[in-house]
């Protein structure tokens, strides 16, 4: 029993960090050549990493390692609001049983996006030029051909996430995996993701908090900014607590592993939602600028509270869930 | 990061099941007064003689020398026993007192004090805060003078939690009358049938009596009794938190958990004004499955602080946000059934047995109140764990 990050886990976060601040800073995000895309030679380097195989086994191409490192390594990515093709693509590599794809998606060659229900039809969210997308339900995952069919690009709350509606046509089904694990690791994937912007506001507001002045004191002094940068600290230590149970109850195969997922999931979206919101609030003014990262993560964790389950359905499931005991 | 149980720790769990099934008391605690202490002290002593008293202490001070995870694992057969609770008369002297004198006491005082808090047969209560020092406890005025062998200390000492039971305290007192704030404080063992100590009962909003106003006219305590150094209280004070691995609150986690799975019965069978049940009204059924999810992350914190403690060596800024999460999720829940029950929930006369739920919502207030206010915590975290500028 141990549930915190340790040893080679501890590696991999700090390698994840150091990679991600160079090839996805947040200030991509900023000013008129702003992209929501994950540039080719970007795509090419996360390949190169070998991120795209991380949970993948060693015989299928990928590093072999469990739903614990796949939790570290996306909420790094969270903190940087990085592109929602990362997981996609990764997802991607489990679904597909053809060794050439696979091996063409681990390369990065072959560009994947997530397809998510709009209505009675999907919606795209990623890079715009992605041929082929990942559509996951609960008990299934279907990589689909959307290179054919017609879609509208639109615009987009999250400057980190492109949108598309699919306007006509059919998506032809390139694979199709029938186990609830891609689900899974994608519910983990982006509660990882929505801890890291939990974090990254809280970090934020602490460090402004430590130099901003007003009536001659530091922000930091005053106990309405203190206490509700505590309360910031609460939301995220439950979260990522939570996060490292649901890690771990994956890795374990235990039977209740959806049920520390879900709530997982749910405290990851309450702690970057409401954290992103307290964070603009005390920083005043420059929280509203576009130049400050502050709106960025607002934006981002509105998007991924909707994916892998949103609060209703988590909510819904978790009453009647029972743990293991 | 794993979520595995060694095969001792498994092993421990078995034993500890099997015990608590064949010794859990038949007969539930006296709600109050000298019964239920008498009952507290009956149930450590039966602990105490079939080993399981102070199962993370050291094996020298007569603990079991086990790990954190084991004491958890104790507290979580404990809730699921339904066996009587830990926080009861005994809990300063277990939890705080003998942690205290481990870490700073002499060999005389620990060889007279810790087989007597180990085995119940010392109950023991805290003299820290005073009517004008509560959450600023480092402004305490209560007085001890040097006078040959002895100190001698008048003062007043307020919120102490069954003083009336209590054979000895832990008294917070300011022994260099020139000194300020943290410095010239003593740490002092009190005996409470020494001469001179009054106790007032307080009744609290929840129709008890379980604090008290202490009031010491000139009471002579040996000097042998101070712990650490004369002057060096506050010291003192805070070595018990390098003891505290922030484990303390799992029986509470477990404790939530199943009153949410009781209060989701509960809103099955209820039905609200409106002659739906109230499980059916979907604010009550998000509250109710909100909270299950909370209980189920503080579980993760008390785990997750365990294994950074083990990694870091560098016990306790996390506790403050456990006490944080334990006590507001209490509080949610106790409003959430408030919510829930009809008229019944307000036909409370004082007795915890026929209304828990009444009872339980007061406690509340007694939770994010007592051992340091919400309000503190916030303080200590912003210090200790964020690293904010401060002005205190």
């Amino acid at each position: 029993m141990f549930l915190a990050p340790d040893g080679c886990e501890l590696e991999i976060v700090d390698t994840a960090a150091k990679f991600l601040s160079r090839s996805i800073p947040l200030d991509r995000l900023h000013g008129t050549g702003a992209s929501p895309a994950l540039k080719p030679d970007v795509r090419a380097d996360f390949a190169t990493m070998g991120w795209f195989g991380l949970v993948l086994p060693e015989a299928d191409g990928g590093n072999g390692l469990s739903a614990v490192e796949h939790a570290l390594f996306y909420r790094e990515v969270g903190r940087h609001c990085g592109p929602i093709d990362i997981l996609a693509q990764s997802l991607a590599a489990i679904v597909s049983d053809e060794p050439q794809l696979r091996r063409a998606l681990l390369a990065g060659e072959q560009c994947v996006v997530l397809a998510v229900p709009d209505g009675q039809s999907l919606r795209l969210l990623g890079s715009h030029d992605a041929p082929l997308a990942l559509h996951v339900e609960r008990d299934r995952g279907r990589l689909l051909d959307v290179s054919a069919i017609e879609t509208a690009a639109c615009p987009s709350l999250d400057p980190a996430t492109g949108m598309r509606t699919i306007a006509g046509g059919t998506a032809r089904t390139v694979a199709l995996s029938s186990d609830g694990d891609v689900w899974s690791l994608g519910q983990l994937g982006v509660a990882a993701m929505q801890v890291g912007v939990a974090e990254s506001a809280l970090a934020l507001i602490v460090e402004y908090a430590k130099v901003r002045e007003t009536f001659g004191r530091k922000i930091g002094t005053y106990q309405a900014v203190r206490h509700a940068c505590a309360d910031m600290a609460l939301r995220a230590e439950a979260a990522r607590c939570q996060l490292w149970s649901a890690a771990a109850a994956l890795k374990e195969h235990r039977s209740d592993a959806h049920v520390h997922l879900d709530a997982a999931k749910h405290l990851a979206n309450r702690a970057a939602v409401v954290n992103a919101d307290v964070n603009i609030q005390l920083h005043g003014g420059i929280g509203i600028a576009e130049e400050h990262h502050a709106h960025l993560l607002l934006k981002h964790s509105l998007l991924l509270a909707r994916l892998f389950g949103s609060k209703r359905t988590l909510l819904a499931r978790l009453l009647h869930a029972e743990l293991e005991v | 990061m794993d979520l595995r149980y060694s095969e001792e720790d498994d092993e421990f769990r078995a034993r500890a099941r099997a015990w608590l099934q064949a010794h859990v008391p038949q007969s539930s605690r006296p709600p109050r007064g000298r019964a239920a202490a008498d009952f507290d002290r009956a149930w450590q002593r039966k602990l105490y003689e079939h080993g399981w008293a102070g199962i993370a202490w050291p094996k020298e001070y007569g603990g079991r020398g086990l790990t954190a995870l084991q004491q958890v694992i104790w507290y979580e057969e404990l809730a699921r026993a339904h066996a009587p609770h830990h926080i009861n008369t005994t809990y300063v002297a277990l939890m705080h007192a003998g942690p205290t004198l481990i870490a700073r006491g002499t060999d005389a005082q620990k060889a007279y004090h810790l087989p007597r808090i180990l085995s119940g047969e010392a109950l023991w209560c805290q003299g820290f805060s005073e009517p004008n020092a509560g959450s600023d406890l480092a402004s305490l005025t209560t007085r001890g003078v040097v006078d040959g062998t002895d100190v001698i200390v008048t003062g007043v000492k307020t919120w102490t939690t069954d003083a009336q039971h209590a054979d000895f305290q832990e008294l917070l007192v300011r022994t260099d009358t020139r000194s300020h704030r943290h410095h010239g404080l003593t740490w002092l063992i009190c005996d409470m049938r020494s001469r001179g100590i009054e106790i007032r009962p307080i009744t609290t909003m929840l129709l008890d009596e379980h604090v008290n106003t202490v009031f010491y006219n000139e009471v002579r305590i040996p000097r042998a009794n101070v712990v650490g150094d004369m002057g060096d209280g506050w010291s003192t004070a805070l070595a018990t938190l390098s003891f505290e691995r922030g484990t303390g609150f799992i029986g509470d986690q477990l404790e939530l958990y199943e009153r949410v799975q009781r209060a989701i019965q509960l809103a099955k069978q209820v039905r609200l004004e409106d002659g739906r049940f109230a499980i059916d009204h979907d604010d009550i059924a998000e509250r109710l499955a909100a909270l299950k999810a909370e209980t189920m992350a503080i579980r993760a914190m008390t785990l997750a602080n365990i294994a950074e403690v083990d990694r870091t060596g560098v016990p306790g800024p996390k506790s403050s946000l456990m006490k944080l999460m334990v006590t507001s999720t209490h509080k949610a829940l106790s409003e959430l059934i408030g919510d829930t029950l009809g008229w019944e929930f307000l036909e409370f006369d004082g007795n915890r047995v026929s209304h828990p739920w009444t009872y339980d919502f007061l406690w509340s207030w007694v939770y994010t109140i007592a051992g340091g206010t919400s309000e503190i915590q916030r303080e200590i975290t912003a210090d200790r764990l964020l690293g904010l500028p401060r002005t205190r």
